[in-house]
């Protein structure tokens, strides 16, 4: 975790609506896949708090991007930025997917959930894991600002679906991972999923069903990313630990967790 | 770690406490002090207040509880925390190896709660205050129930410090008519310092599924947008009673930290900043030294309540 001021070398915009921002870092940034960064421009007093974004992927050992939806003022504000402008970040943050050893994996990309999945995709190929990628969009526009080119890129099938069947199969990606699950032993299989609340809730329970290891990455609206706010948290299922465990922080406790413990009942997402 | 020359300039006093600065990290938005320790030197710190302890665990509120809002937040968090028995024993014996203050807020569902929780922090060692959070305005029991009652404030405030084996701060609500008439029922109910103002009660409305937009309902609103409430609250508290006070509301810079100084309290307190510029407090004390050393003030108690009031404020 380093807080530092980086600057902004690209902020690129492939699709209306979805942008690529590319940082610098003074130093040397480690990161491991599923960590995220807590952002926000230098120049701009508002909004005060700073904004979880995904790292999207290293391009080298000081410089990072992040993928992201221009959706609300944090957002539109880190639109706005310009290579030279400065960022106020925080990070790198959250826990990370883990990679097995051998076998196969399948990841599920929902929307611009995709931001947390990509190094996990790069990482589960350079261990030779048998991989397949499941990629949901709204519509083909979506499916492209969401990096779906550079998933495609990997080598790996990549299952295509959009909402209003502008590309790939016409439905939510459920569909043919629900498909794909039924049509194998999946026993312990692990599926790595990133998207809208429902689609993981969707995800944890088809996987659940044929017997595979679902891990999920959350996001709830977050004050600090370092667990002092006590904001972001979600609710772990009932038959969990009770008490003080009743709800777990998204930043610093996650943001991955196996979906087996979410209380799906309870949207922590909601803005 | 460099001492400068005008270090000693920034000492306070608080209830025979000595603090090396009058910058506290706010409860609530410093955890348990540890959370800290790889953004800022904690050791430079002036001290800071812990999340609300109660005296057993509490789960909080469901989601969303946070909610941003132009120059500040909303926050319906509930009060979540460990329990007094584990701060003591898991988080105290970590953060005493940090040489800063530690001010254990105190909440309580009842009278009796909250005497509870002050036994088990008597046990603690390190501690150096307690302050009592009478003004929570996120649950429906405790808190701003007994803050917003001049009478509930100072029975409670009476027992607290007969059970206590601290200086006692009790932190006010904003959510009154007159802050001053019940700062005063506190005080001589034997309060040793206030502080203030905990967060104004709030509501943000989702426009789309027509439901508030904390799962609450209401929640407390902090940040820069309260900060000039909580100026003029200090200022009447101030000229009410005798006792330190510590000063609280959307403190992000020095400047801010100047004008409660200024208005009358002793020390200040740094909340929502933290969340987005986690190193403000060191940034703060820093900025405190500056104007100390450029403006030759030897004691930066000789700011407090120097605030010139010319003409007739009335009007």
């Amino acid at each position: 975790m380093i807080e530092t001021l980086a600057t902004v070398i690209e902020n690129a915009e492939p699709v209306r609506g979805y942008r690529l921002l590319t940082l610098d870092y003074r130093d040397d940034i480690s990161v491991a896949p599923g960590q995220f960064a807590m952002l926000r421009s230098h120049s701009s007093p508002e909004p005060l708090l700073r904004r979880a974004l995904a790292i999207y992927r290293v391009e080298n050992h000081k410089r990072v991007a992040f993928l992201y939806q221009v959706l609300g003022r944090g957002t539109q504000v880190l639109g706005a930025l310009h290579p030279g402008d400065r960022v106020e970040s925080l990070g790198p943050l959250g826990n990370s997917w883990p990679v097995p050893e051998s076998g196969r994996a399948v990841v599920v990309a929902g929307g611009i959930g995709s931001a947390s999945v990509l190094m996990l995709a790069q990482a589960l190929l350079r261990a030779g894991i048998d991989t397949r990628v499941f990629f949901g969009a709204a519509n083909r526009d979506a499916a492209i600002g969401c990096g779906l080119a550079d998933f495609e890129a990997l080598g790996v099938p990549v299952t295509l679906t959009t909402d209003d069947g502008s590309a790939g199969e016409k439905g939510f990606v459920t569909l043919p991972l629900e498909r794909y699950l039924k049509s194998a032993s999946n026993a312990g299989l692990p599926v790595y999923a990133c998207g809208p609340w429902p689609m993981m809730a969707r995800t944890a329970e088809i996987s659940d069903r044929a017997g595979a290891r679902c891990l999920v990455s959350l996001e709830a609206p977050m004050g600090c990313g370092f667990g002092v706010c006590v904001g972001c948290v979600f609710a772990v299922k009932a038959d969990g630990p009770s008490g003080y465990g009743s709800y777990k922080r998204v930043c610093v406790d996650g943001s991955i967790f196996p979906a087996s413990v979410v209380d799906w009942q309870v949207n922590a997402m909601a803005h | 770690m460099t001492e400068s020359p005008h270090t000693e300039a920034l000492e306070v006093d608080i209830a025979g406490v000595r603090f090396r600065n009058p910058v506290i990290g706010a409860s609530g938005t410093f955890g348990y002090g540890l959370e800290f320790a790889e953004l800022i030197d904690l050791n430079r710190l002036g001290g800071f207040c812990t999340k609300g302890l109660s005296a057993r665990p509490l789960a909080g509120n469901p989601p969303p509880r946070i909610v941003e809002t132009h120059g500040g937040m909303l926050n319906a968090i509930g009060l979540q925390n460990v329990g007094a028995r584990s701060f003591v024993e898991d988080k105290l014996p970590l953060i005493r190896r940090y040489d800063t203050r530690i001010i254990a807020n105190v909440f309580g569902y009842s009278d009796d709660d909250y005497l509870e929780a002050i036994r088990m922090l008597n046990d603690g060692e390190g501690i150096s205050l307690y302050e009592l959070n009478i003004s929570c305005p996120n649950v429906k029991e405790g808190g701003i129930v007994i803050g917003n009652d001049e009478r509930a404030a100072a029975r409670l405030t009476e027992k607290a410090k007969r059970a206590s084996t601290r200086p006692l701060i009790v932190k006010l609500s904003p959510n009154v008519a007159d802050i001053a008439s019940i700062a005063r029922a506190i005080v001589q109910a034997g309060a040793d310092a206030l502080s203030l103002i905990n967060t104004i009660v709030g509501m943000a409305v989702d426009i789309n599924t027509r439901k508030p937009r904390l799962n609450y309902g209401t929640g407390g609103l902090s940040g820069p947008a309260i900060r000039p409430i909580a100026v003029r609250m200090v200022y009447e508290v101030a000229a009410a009673v005798t006792v330190p006070l510590l000063g609280i509301g959307g403190i992000a810079d020095t400047s801010d930290a100047l004008e409660f100084l200024i208005a009358g309290a002793t020390a200040v307190q740094i909340g929502t900043a933290n969340y987005y510029d986690p190193g403000v407090t060191m940034k703060v004390i820093d900025g405190l030294e500056s104007y100390c050393r450029e403006r030759s003030i030897d004691r930066i108690t000789s700011l407090v309540g120097s605030l010139v009031v010319s003409g007739d404020r009335a009007g």
